[in-house]
């Protein structure tokens, strides 16, 4: 077993990779009385197009299929997995992104028994035809329930207007239409390919010995067989660096429009330290120009242009990204003229000094720390960043070495005109003025 | 939990040292009665503070001087508590001790003083463009709600059986309550808050107990006051309404139902526990009754829950379904609390929500805010409040007492939102 000790933050992270590939993490913390076990495969929404494991040609699947195998997951053939937690008063939950899918409990007591549960349900796949007809009426009523959040419809318009061809642009629950056609045998498919150790990670945080818990994992694993680790082809089209609409509406019922102005990333194929540091520039730089200390925020916020939902954002993984500012505004045509004005005359003249930048990184070694009380953070943002192959105790050290050419070099990836789109919601009755 | 230390009279300092965190987590709750013109004064006195004072008279600048705090977070909130507002002043600093020659914190404490008792003001005024414009901001927050259907739902819900009663009232205010506001009124609540609002004050991390006392000193004087007590009990009597049932259409693809139930046991009774074991079994986790009949069985929803508003003795169930569906679920979601009420309730059923209660209190704790927050509340029953107390109070509860305690709860009204009657799902 693997130990580092994170000196400025008081932290000892354990962490081995089994004979089977899996890779555990183990973060001890002290005071808490619950334990965080996330169990995550590197499989998500994007993942449509692959070589199942065992053949030779590339397949298609239905959308919205990692995130039907997430719910089937739960459906045992003695009954539902919830119920098992439940009388170990574990709280389980999962979820699905672009990337991944995680299943995770979280429990004050029986932490070793949990754990065991957690392990068994994701590595006993049961799917009969009739398991998965039936949850096909629940996930049209989770489908549908997104559809009627603006919010939801909102971000996910404005990355449908910046892809053309990738699939970070498909919804991660599918369609109606697409879930409809999912089969057990899908399922196994996607299971067998994505489920394997060699593509998964283990992470624990909180009131647990590291010892007693990384020996409990090792011999849960060591008395289970698994195919041989097998390299995962996975097949993304080719992306173009323009957006593939500058813009375009849709009427929802809401009160008044909202509005993402979003910037596609085309600086996504880095991953490592690398990425690390790009992804801090860039939320430095967009801290700085658009955040609420700004000049800018505070012209439109005097104005009236942005209200309390604004935000302003930049994020990333391995084959896309993208930076979105976006609030509620009366005014989204006069909101969206003043951002672009903002990108330009910031690309013309560097206004910034070093006390600025200064400032912007403290605030955000301040949100990390706080962020730390939260082992729900820790465990959910340990995970990505391991993904891609960075560390995430990594973060206050590369804030504190960030340059601020680094800062600026980042914010330049925002200025061309051809990667900006505008994405808008607006009320029925306002449609065509 | 807590130790506590009275500062004035209807003044009350709680500090919990505790090296679990590596932030200090601070809070102001100011307590009020509530009422729509109250809710909706505080509601923009908060927005007023919370956005510039007399030292830093920006906004730019007062959120400069908070990231130059390592980030401090400082933000108001209004919430109600049974008959009372709150208006809460919250404010989280890194602790000096994981930074290398730094005083965070004292800084924020005198940060935390200037908000208070410095705003800014002209003329014993508050700045009328602020004003004028906050205003408008908790109108628009207000109004956002409308584009949530889950919470525009239960708020319909909530003015249908509980018209003018602090049970519907928003801790926000209405929009044309929030509309009428002026400045005169918001200087009036700002020395009420300051003069006789009843004040708690709690600290929670890795803190010396008598150091926050002498900064509690060194940076705030409160005068003593004698808060008006209204009864903690809140008035959960049936109100009667003519109808039992709204069906309500908007543009949208879901339906939302929201049904609400009353109950005699309110937070301050005895039976406060087998009203909350109930509940769990009827629909308070993934194991419950409704959850494993409307989703796992009739695989009708993606959400189906209940939760116990112990509060106002109010139980409420909601379920996103097929517009079409709704007489249907509703018969479904009654069965279960009949099956309840005939005695239909397995052990495993008890041991499992009786886990999941304990959990669920021994993993809030976890959290500094919800530190503040589940004690602020339980304080009111047992100053010496402990984790182990309700453990032992939920291992005595019976079959037989959640059987009786299921026959007391009474169906109010059924509450339907959805797209237009009959329309495809698509």
């Amino acid at each position: 077993m693997n130990e580092t000790y994170f000196k400025q933050l008081e932290e000892t992270l354990y962490h081995e990779q089994l004979p089977n590939g899996l890779n555990v993490y183990i973060l001890p913390k002290k005071g808490f009385s619950k334990t965080f076990v996330t169990f995550t495969t590197k499989y998500g929404s994007i993942d449509r197009e692959f070589i199942p494991i065992g053949k030779e040609e590339p397949v298609i699947v239905p959308d919205g299929i990692a995130h039907f195998l997430e719910h089937k997951m739960f459906e045992k053939e003695e009954g539902d997995v919830f119920q098992k937690f439940s009388e170990k008063g574990a709280s389980a939950n999962a979820f699905t992104s672009f990337t991944k899918t995680t299943y995770l409990f979280s429990s004050t007591d029986h932490v070793l028994e949990n754990t065991k549960t957690l392990l068994d349900f994701v590595q006993q796949p049961y799917f009969t035809e009739q398991t998965v007809e039936k949850e096909k009426g629940i996930i049209a009523q989770e489908i549908t329930m997104y559809d009627d959040q603006p919010d939801w419809r909102l971000y996910f318009g404005a990355i449908e207007n910046m892809y053309k061809e990738h699939p970070v642009k498909i919804d991660i629950a599918g369609t109606i239409e697409s879930i409809n056609q999912i089969t057990a045998d899908h399922l196994y498919e996607c299971y067998h390919t994505f489920y394997h150790p060699s593509n998964m990670v283990v992470f624990v945080v909180g009131a647990v010995d590291p010892n007693q818990m990384m020996n409990f994992i090792k011999e849960d694993q060591a008395a289970k067989s698994f195919e041989e680790p097998q390299e995962i082809k996975r097949f993304f089209p080719t992306e173009q660096n323009s957006v593939a609409y500058s813009e375009r509406s849709l009427q929802m019922d809401v009160q008044k429009p909202k509005v993402i102005f979003g910037i596609k990333s085309n600086n996504a194929t880095i991953s490592g330290n690398e990425m690390l540091n790009f992804e801090l520039s860039m939320q430095v730089a967009i801290e700085l120009i658009f955040g609420r200390t700004s000049a800018f925020y505070q012209d439109v916020y005097d104005k009236g242009l942005v209200d309390e939902s604004y935000s302003a954002d930049f994020s990333m993984e391995q084959g896309y990204g993208f930076t979105m500012i976006g609030s509620d505004s009366p005014n989204p045509e006069t909101l969206v003229k003043s951002i672009k004005q903002t990108i330009l005359d910031n690309t013309n003249e560097w206004n910034f000094s070093d006390e600025d930048l200064k400032r912007i990184t403290r605030k955000k070694i301040g949100y990390f720390l706080r962020a730390l009380n939260s082992i729900e953070y820790i465990a959910n943002q340990f995970t990505r960043y391991s993904f891609n192959e960075m560390n995430l105790f990594d973060v206050v050290p590369a804030l504190e070495s960030l340059t601020m050419e680094q800062v600026k070099n980042a914010f330049e990836t925002l200025k061309n005109e051809e990667t900006h789109t505008i994405f808008t919601i607006v009320p029925f009755e306002k449609k065509g003025q | 939990m807590f130790q506590q230390f009275k500062l004035a009279q209807g003044v009350k300092l709680y500090v919990r040292p505790t090296e679990q965190f590596k932030t200090i987590s601070i809070s102001f709750k100011w307590k009020q009665q509530i009422t729509e013109q109250n809710a909706a004064i505080r509601s923009v006195l908060a927005n007023i503070l919370q956005y510039s004072n007399n030292v830093y008279t920006s906004n730019a600048e007062f959120r400069k001087r908070l990231d130059d705090l390592y980030g401090a977070v400082l933000y108001f909130d209004t919430t109600k508590k049974g008959n009372y507002h709150i208006l809460s002043l919250n404010a989280e600093t890194v602790n000096d001790a994981y930074l290398s020659n730094e005083k965070v914190v004292d800084e924020v404490f005198s940060l935390l003083s200037t908000v208070i008792f410095e705003p800014l003001m002209k003329n014993g005024k508050f700045v009328d463009s602020i004003v004028k414009r906050e205003k408008e901001q908790v109108i628009e927050r207000i109004q956002s709600m409308y584009d949530d259907k889950t919470r525009y739902a239960q708020q319909r819900l909530l003015e249908n059986i509980r018209p003018n009663h602090p049970a519907s009232i928003s801790a926000n205010g209405t929009v044309s309550t929030v509309q009428q506001i002026t400045n005169e009124q918001l200087v009036e609540m700002y020395n009420t808050i300051l003069s006789s609002d009843e004040l708690s004050i709690y600290v929670v991390g890795d803190v010396n107990v008598e150091a926050i006392k002498e900064k509690m000193d060194k940076h705030f004087r409160f005068s003593s006051r004698t808060p008006v007590q209204e009864p903690s009990t809140v008035d959960i009597k049936q109100a009667s309404h003519e109808k039992d049932f709204l069906h309500e259409i908007q543009d949208m693809k879901q339906g939302k139902l929201h049904i609400a139930y009353h109950t005699p046991i309110n937070f301050y009774s005895e039976d406060f526990p087998i009203m909350q074991m109930t509940n769990g079994i009827f629909g308070g986790f993934a194991h419950s009754k409704i959850f494993m009949n409307v989703r796992e069985k009739e695989s009708m929803a993606y959400y189906a829950s209940s939760s116990y508003s112990s509060l106002y003795g109010l139980v409420f169930v909601f379920a996103g379904i097929d517009a079409n569906l709704q007489e249907k679920a509703v018969l479904l979601i009654d069965e279960q609390l009949k099956v309840m009420q005939a005695g239909d309730i397995s052990d495993l059923e008890i041991n499992q929500t009786r886990s999941m209660l304990i959990n669920q209190l021994k993993e809030a704790l976890d959290s500094a805010r919800a530190q503040i927050e589940i004690y602020d509340q339980y304080k009111e029953l047992n100053e010496a409040f402990t984790v182990e107390e309700w453990i032992e109070k939920w291992s005595k509860v019976s079959k037989e007492q959640i059987q009786q305690m299921a026959s007391k709860i009474e169906k109010e009204f059924v509450y339907f939102l959805s797209g237009k009657e009959g329309a495809d799902n698509e």
